[in-house]
């Protein structure tokens, strides 16, 4: 089927970057490995996804397609909050550094 | 005993001279913290004697709070006096809340609108809100019950305290974060009564019921930040 061809393509794609991100030291291995892993899982419930049905199964959901809506919530949800905490990181070195400005108007008083 | 009052101000160039002018005779310093707010508050609060720290940018007040907090303790405060720089906080009360600092019975001293004396023009809203942050403290934030007060400005600091409470939220959650700092610390810490005046301009700019919202939200997220 088409949309099978086109998001295996995408897996491919997306591990081929994985790996040469890698090779150019922007993620560590571990990293590299997590995500492999995890375009291999979405490349194999594409091909055959009876996969996805019988763990929807073993888990108690009925079909493998909910499974995977299911399974998306809550990590978007964790993407979603890391993301929030890095904003506010940010928003702390910015308060540090209008600070850090501040304060040295004081010593030149 | 060096007593030095910072009071962090946002867009404030009507309000922040009587403030200041209310707060001098009563301190030795005051430092006023412009939190980037591109009117003339800056100008009015050196008018009116205070030494004045720019943030360019608007940082929040807590951010400002603790801007001011690090220049009292530059110029050698012994006593760091937080107050607000809209004059809701009746300098009347100053003398009530550095008492405790100046006796050596307490290291950290909280204003509280809830211990006999009035405020002036409290709305009702503003008091069942209070309550409920009263209770969001004690059983999300961890701050002991007996603490009357969950959103006092109002209080003071011995200059070792001043140094030992790390607070870091930037906005209007600093208020349930430096209680729960102080309570939890070895700090000698306590209420006294002041005197909040309410006006309808104070109201207008004050916290709104949606803002507990929002303060709940950037104290979940400040326990996972670094």
């Amino acid at each position: 089927m088409l949309i099978q061809i086109i998001l295996v393509s995408i897996m491919a794609l997306a591990f081929i970057m994985t790996w040469r991100r890698f090779r150019q030291r922007v993620i560590p291995l571990s990293e590299a490995l997590l995500w492999s892993l995890l375009w291999i899982v979405a490349t194999g419930i594409v091909i055959a996804p009876q996969i996805s049905t019988r763990i929807a199964h073993f888990v108690g959901v009925g079909r493998g397609a909910d499974l995977v809506v299911y399974a998306a919530v809550p990590m978007l949800f964790f993407l979603v909050f890391k993301l929030f905490i890095k904003h506010e990181e940010l928003e702390r070195k910015l308060t540090e550094i209008v600070r850090h400005d501040a304060l040295r108007d004081l010593d030149k008083n | 005993m060096k007593i030095v009052a910072v009071l962090p101000a946002f867009r404030e160039e009507t309000r922040i001279g009587d403030a200041i002018r209310g707060v001098l005779p009563l301190v030795d310093a005051i430092v006023v913290v412009d939190d980037g707010s591109g009117d003339g508050t800056a100008e009015r609060a050196e008018e009116a004697g205070a030494v004045v720290l720019r943030h360019r940018l608007n940082r929040g007040q807590g951010a400002a709070l603790r801007t001011g907090t690090e220049a009292a303790l530059r110029l050698g405060a012994d006593i760091v006096l937080h107050v607000d720089a809209d004059g809701q906080h009746d300098p009347a009360s100053i003398p009530v809340v550095l008492e405790p600092l100046r006796s050596g019975t307490a290291d950290v001293v909280f204003g509280s609108r809830f211990l006999g004396q009035e405020a002036t023009n409290m709305p009702t809203s503003r008091r069942i809100l209070l309550a409920a942050a009263r209770t969001f403290n004690a059983f999300a934030v961890g701050v002991p019950r007996r603490v009357t007060d969950p959103q006092s400005g109002f209080r003071a600091l011995t200059a070792q305290a001043a140094r030992t409470v790390d607070f870091r939220q930037d906005r209007f959650a600093h208020c349930s974060e430096i209680l729960r700092l102080v309570t939890r610390s070895n700090l000698r810490w306590m209420e006294v009564p002041v005197t909040i005046r309410y006006s309808e301009e104070s109201l207008r700019k004050g916290q709104k019921p949606w803002d507990a919202a929002h303060i709940a939200w950037q104290l979940l997220l400040g326990m996972f930040v670094r």
